[in-house]
């Protein structure tokens, strides 16, 4: 009898939290559409020429942390240099780099040692030395020993940044031609724009000419397809969401515009932490609730950044176990936060949401998995229900990352062949049965890694575009 | 316990229906949005082929091609227009507006534009002040000004632009006088101002003497719009009790520029016990090549970052007295000093 109960009470439970993961979900998808309905119809080339219609445009400072990046380092630069947006300069800052990453710089840009002063309000390992281009003026290259986190890196350059905006992107990042305008483009319109995040897309399957996403296309790799959908999912449903009511808790690391002082105020990133840009964005609304200041983080719906997604299995276990150590790290970190109203809608609702659906989800998504399958195997659990669950489970999956599949293609149109359209929705569908499953397995490794303290990157394989 | 697990046994195949329903509507939601849009885009593709030869033509004056144009379908006429004012946002050459507007008018166009102006969606609203503002037609000024007061925030800032595209001086007064609202975007004032230039200086110095409430806004917007005729009133400014004032008047006098006279005001404000006001006033300095004021300002090498930072840019601007202090602080061993050494190499690379 006790085993049944336990059965039935865990049933309940596990139907409760999938039930309220749905429908939260649809409740997301409901707001992002609305959302994103009015950025779309507030897109004009009109609102884009506003940039070129200032007297003084801000300054943008793009810091790009580079460690070991010779393959992709050249190309990146070149790109960010013909960027739509005059107002900026580029600070390069090579990380410690045991690879040509410094040499190949040097030859490409006409680099100069040169004094280049700066207070350094942020810490950071030691600066080794300065350069400047003798062919691009905008160009600056920080060399510094290595401090062993992208985040040191990325202190150094927020030290070395003159510009009231700071860009930190990932060295391997592609930007859109005109992601500096519309991610600055919050910095006019409100004065309390504090800081502006992007949906970073995945470039696998793209052509890609001079660190220029030419021709976008689904990769050969189901692994790469399903990444795709998942960050269409990520950035259009929940992150749009929360947007919505000034509730943006991450801004990813690929892509984040930033106002230096606030970068300042909060310390810069902290380089102890794994999740380094999450921990950010919520220092951020933490030092600004906390002292009643006004905040705006804004959320640009449309693709600004196109990135390399892993495409094989241990690079990609190694990525996902990260992020796991990571949230349970900002989570802990920032439990004070979690239903504190203090912190308004990040207190009362994001952070006890991704609590319960991030940061529980793959222990229970698991534990369910594990309970059923025995359960049935040992007779107590009947097929018909078994099979129900399984059903429901993958079509409610699939149906919200579907929603998430339209909203793309309504905002944006990337993928215009049917054939891809064809494949992003069969990835929608099928990474419901195998791929959630491991993510969600990874994410408990990712768990008792975090319980006995790893820390660490792990590998990730770097491919040339 | 066990009573919950049967009301949800009892349900699980309706959840699952449910499940079926929403994911297979969110394919067909896909599939039919695809053949919408290429419907669409197709439509649009077969329009522009069709019209930007006509195009071309009547924008030269060919007679034909306008009564062409004029000929066409009313369901064609929004791509159109379109057509003729989308380059204009890049292309303000006043030639090729005029061209442009003498074209929507011959297509009556613009009773068109006028109907969207009243429309009840917003966007609508938008698209049709947008279209006012690209073509600069004066005779809607007075529409334009008036939507300045819609209830949508997007269509009043979206007025703004128009007036900024416009240019029309009729509509300076209504402009300034909206200096202060805070439901325009604050860089979208400031694009206006600047579309304007110097002819809004006039009403903003009448306006600052009877409104000293709001003198940071007019230091802010003359330092967008400013000419000579603002320094004195700078100056006086300068003395201001809040700091965050006399640091946006030291900020107007840096695009106005300083002369004999103002020299001294900037000179004393960067003793200001404010950071802020003493970088703009190191600022406002720039290009006075004096030997006095380059010594002033090299004493404030040693300041604030933000201060010592705008210090070495002006001195890096005074040429020779500029230089002479540059040098004599570059050779310490200090942050001060490798500021000093990156504004002589500055200075050296740019020649």
């Amino acid at each position: 009898v006790s085993v049944t109960t336990t059965l039935a009470v865990f049933t309940v439970l596990v139907t409760t939290y999938f039930l309220a993961y749905n429908l939260s979900q649809i409740a997301m998808a409901g707001v992002a559409g609305r959302l994103l309905w009015r950025y779309q119809r507030r897109r004009s080339p009109r609102n884009l020429a506003l940039v070129g219609r200032l007297a003084a445009p801000p300054f943008v400072s793009i810091v790009v942390p580079a460690h070991n990046e010779a393959l992709t380092i050249v190309d990146s630069i070149r790109a960010l240099l013909s960027l739509e947006y005059e107002a900026r300069e580029i600070v390069v800052v090579n990380d410690g780099s045991e690879d040509d990453t410094l040499a190949i710089l040097k030859e490409a840009f006409e680099l100069v040692e040169a004094p280049v002063a700066f207070e350094q309000p942020l810490k950071s390992a030691p600066v080794r030395g300065a350069y400047r281009s003798l062919v691009e003026p905008a160009v600056v290259v920080i060399d510094k020993v290595n401090g062993g986190s992208k985040a040191d890196a990325a202190n150094a350059g927020i030290n070395a940044a003159s510009g009231r905006l700071v860009l930190l992107i990932d060295a391997d990042t592609m930007l859109e031609p005109d992601a500096l305008s519309r991610a600055a483009m919050p910095f006019l319109e409100s004065q309390d724009t504090v800081a502006v995040g992007g949906y970073v897309a995945i470039a696998n399957g793209c052509r890609i000419e001079d660190s220029r996403v030419t021709d976008v296309g689904m990769p050969r790799s189901w692994l790469a397809r399903f990444q795709i959908v998942e960050y269409m999912r990520s950035f259009l449903l929940f992150r749009l969401a929360c947007a919505s009511p000034n509730g943006v808790a991450l801004i990813s690391g690929a892509f984040g515009l930033f106002q230096r002082a606030a970068l300042i105020d909060v310390g810069g990133y902290d380089g102890t932490a794994i999740g380094e840009d999450m921990d950010l964005t919520l220092r951020l609304q933490a030092y600004y609730r906390e002292r009643k200041r006004p905040i705006r983080i804004a959320h640009v719906p449309l693709p600004v950044c196109w990135t390399q997604a892993p495409e094989d299995r241990s690079s990609l276990r190694a990525q996902r176990c990260r992020w796991r150590r990571g949230l349970l790290q900002v989570l802990w970190r920032h439990r004070r936060m979690i239903g504190n109203p203090r912190y308004g809608i990040i207190g009362m609702g994001v952070l006890p949401y991704i609590a319960i659906f991030e940061g529980l989800g793959p222990l229970i998504e698991l534990l369910g998995y594990v309970v059923t399958t025995v359960a049935f195997s040992l007779g107590m659990l009947d097929w018909q229900h078994y099979r129900v669950m399984l059903a429901a489970s993958i079509l409610f999956g699939a149906a919200t990352t579907l929603v998430s599949v339209f909203l793309s293609d309504v905002s944006t149109r990337k993928y215009t062949r049917l054939r891809d359209l064809g494949l992003i929705v069969a990835s929608a569908i099928l990474e419901n049965a195998g791929y959630r499953q491991l993510n969600s397995w990874w994410g408990c490794v990712g768990t008792v890694q975090a319980m006995v303290g790893k820390i660490g990157w792990g590998p990730m394989t770097r491919k040339a575009f | 316990m066990n009573h919950l697990a049967a009301i949800f046994e009892r349900h699980a195949l309706l959840v699952v229906a449910v499940a079926w329903a929403f994911a297979a509507a969110m394919i067909v939601a896909v599939v039919i949005e695809r053949i919408t849009v290429a419907a669409h885009e197709a439509w649009l593709r077969c329009l522009t082929t069709h019209y930007t030869p006509l195009l071309r033509l009547a924008l030269a004056g060919d007679p034909g091609a306008r009564a062409t144009l004029r000929r066409s379908h009313r369901w064609h006429r929004l791509t159109i227009a379109r057509m003729i004012l989308m380059p204009l946002i890049k292309d303000r050459d006043p030639a090729r507006i005029a061209e442009a507007r003498a074209l929507v008018d011959a297509l009556s166009l613009v009773p068109f534009a006028e109907r969207l102006l009243g429309s009840p969606w917003w966007w609508r609203r938008a698209m049709a002040l947008r279209a006012l503002g690209a073509m600069q037609s004066a005779n809607h000024t007075r529409a334009i000004v008036a939507a300045l007061d819609d209830s949508n925030e997007d269509v009043r800032n979206t007025a703004l632009d128009a007036l900024a595209d416009l240019q029309d001086p009729a509509s300076l007064p209504a402009i300034v006088v909206r200096l202060h609202d805070t439901s325009l975007h604050r860089a979208r004032r400031g694009a206006v101002l600047a579309a304007f230039g110097a002819k809004c200086e006039p009403f903003l110095l009448d306006l600052a003497v009877v409104d000293p409430e709001h003198r940071l806004n007019y230091a802010l917007a003359l330092g967008i719009c400013g000419t000579a005729e603002a320094r004195s009133i700078l100056c006086e400014w300068s003395r201001d009790i809040r700091a965050e004032v006399r640091a946006a008047a030291m900020q107007a006098l840096s695009r106005v520029g300083v002369d004999p006279w103002s020299v001294p005001f900037a000179v004393a404000a960067l003793e200001d016990r404010h950071a802020i006001v003493r970088a703009m006033a190191a600022t406002a300095l720039q290009g006075y090549a004096d030997r006095d004021t380059a010594a002033s300002l090299a004493r404030h090498l040693d300041d604030k970052w933000a201060v010592a930072v705008r210090a070495a840019r002006s001195l890096r601007s005074m040429e020779a007295a500029g230089r002479a202090e540059l040098e004599a602080r570059a050779t310490r061993d200090d942050l001060p000093a490798l500021l000093a050494r990156q504004m002589l190499w500055n200075e050296k690379a740019a020649r």
